[in-house]
């Protein structure tokens, strides 16, 4: 056992932050030090996941993406030619792993339309009974109408402002603190449709 | 009703609308419990070797069969690339039998996984088949080691049997 393996020696990465640290994982786990990779799991599981999510997938499926994508993290791990930018290759790889899912799903499950009728929404479900309010459902309805990109831009948005995201604002370029027109004109729409929800208030 | 360019917002209701988008990822949607452990738990798959390509099945879209996806008994199937693997799951009292069908078939060798319960293994016979008895219960990840060609090891994403 080398000494990078003992459990007493202290993790390359710690006391790191950010891409850095990420990228420290990303190079020890490429030297087969398996608890960098929990550590990525740990700390960038929601990013994932809310990337997944983000293009509509329900609950279920956007579980299976995440896990895919930590899959291709392990098997690509010596190919993730910049490890500082491992936040924008998982962004880049759960965009496409969600999108193939999304394709075979809407492939297989071909409604008639006297069926499809019948279906009340392609809405995404939120958590079980988390909507709780009238404020919630409303929220919720508003999201999920605005354009995809608004939506995966937005749950960002929010990761990138925490601490403990700054690789996502790095991968994002995005200025601690800032908001940006992109952003700015997503939540200009997302004001209206909450304020079209019961047609103005 | 006012449209969505009316105006810019200044930059407390742009606060205020973030805070709204901050409550749903954090409350109406969050990471499901546990999404992090049974992730850990699939990628520590031991003896991945580097001449040994590693794939990741898809679960084949069970919405008909919702229920298998909450633990109940039944037949779930997966694939990647040409492999298609259909498993049966049948109760035996506290365990449970994993009858399983691999298309096309081959001699490979199949490895079901089970979170803090180790693993059990088993070869398919020519015809593709294999069981696998007496297999705990819990979180579940299946490998299939395809011989003959380009060894490959096809895994699967956990799921709750």
């Amino acid at each position: 056992m080398t000494e990078l393996h003992t459990a007493r020696t202290n993790p390359p990465w710690e006391g790191l932050e950010g891409s850095e640290r990420h990228a420290a994982c990303v190079i020890a786990a490429r030297e087969g030090h398996k608890e960098a990779l929990d550590v990525l799991v740990a700390e960038l599981t929601p990013l994932v996941w809310h990337i997944a999510r983000g293009t509509g997938l329900e609950r279920a499926a956007a579980e299976d993406v995440v896990q895919t994508v930590w899959l291709a993290l392990v098997r690509h791990v010596d190919k993730v030619t910049e490890p500082k930018a491992v936040a924008g290759w998982l962004i880049t790889t759960t965009r496409r792993e969600a999108n193939r899912t999304r394709q075979r799903g809407s492939a297989q499950v071909e409604l008639s339309p006297e069926v499809a009728e019948h279906v009340p929404s392609t809405e995404p479900q939120p958590e079980a009974e988390a909507l709780r309010t009238e404020r919630d459902h409303r929220l919720w309805s508003a999201f999920h109408r605005l354009d995809q990109r608004c939506q995966e831009l937005l749950r960002l948005t929010v990761l990138a402002g925490r601490a403990e995201y700054r690789a996502v604002a790095e991968a994002m370029r995005m200025p601690h603190g800032s908001i940006g027109p992109t952003r700015g004109r997503c939540l200009n729409s997302l004001r209206a449709l909450y304020d079209d929800g019961d047609g103005g208030r | 009703m006012r449209t969505m360019d009316d105006y810019e917002m200044d930059p407390a209701e742009q606060e205020f609308w973030l805070a709204q988008v901050a409550r749903l990822v954090d409350e109406l949607d969050p990471v499901p419990p546990g999404l992090v452990e049974r992730s850990q738990f699939a990628i520590a798959i031991e003896d991945i070797d580097a001449e040994v390509e590693l794939e990741a099945a898809r679960w084949a879209d069970q919405r008909p069969l919702v229920g298998v996806r909450g633990g109940a008994p039944g037949t779930i199937t997966f694939f990647v690339g040409d492999l298609t693997v259909m498993v049966n799951v049948t109760r035996t009292g506290e365990r449970q039998r994993i009858d399983g069908w691999l298309v096309p078939a081959g001699e490979h060798g199949v490895e079901v996984r089970v979170a803090d319960h180790g693993s059990t293994a088993t070869t398919a016979d020519e015809g593709g088949r294999f069981v696998l008895t007496e297999v705990p219960r819990g979180t579940t990840q299946i490998l299939v080691r395809m011989n003959g060609g380009k060894p490959r090891t096809v895994v699967t994403p956990t799921v709750e049997l």
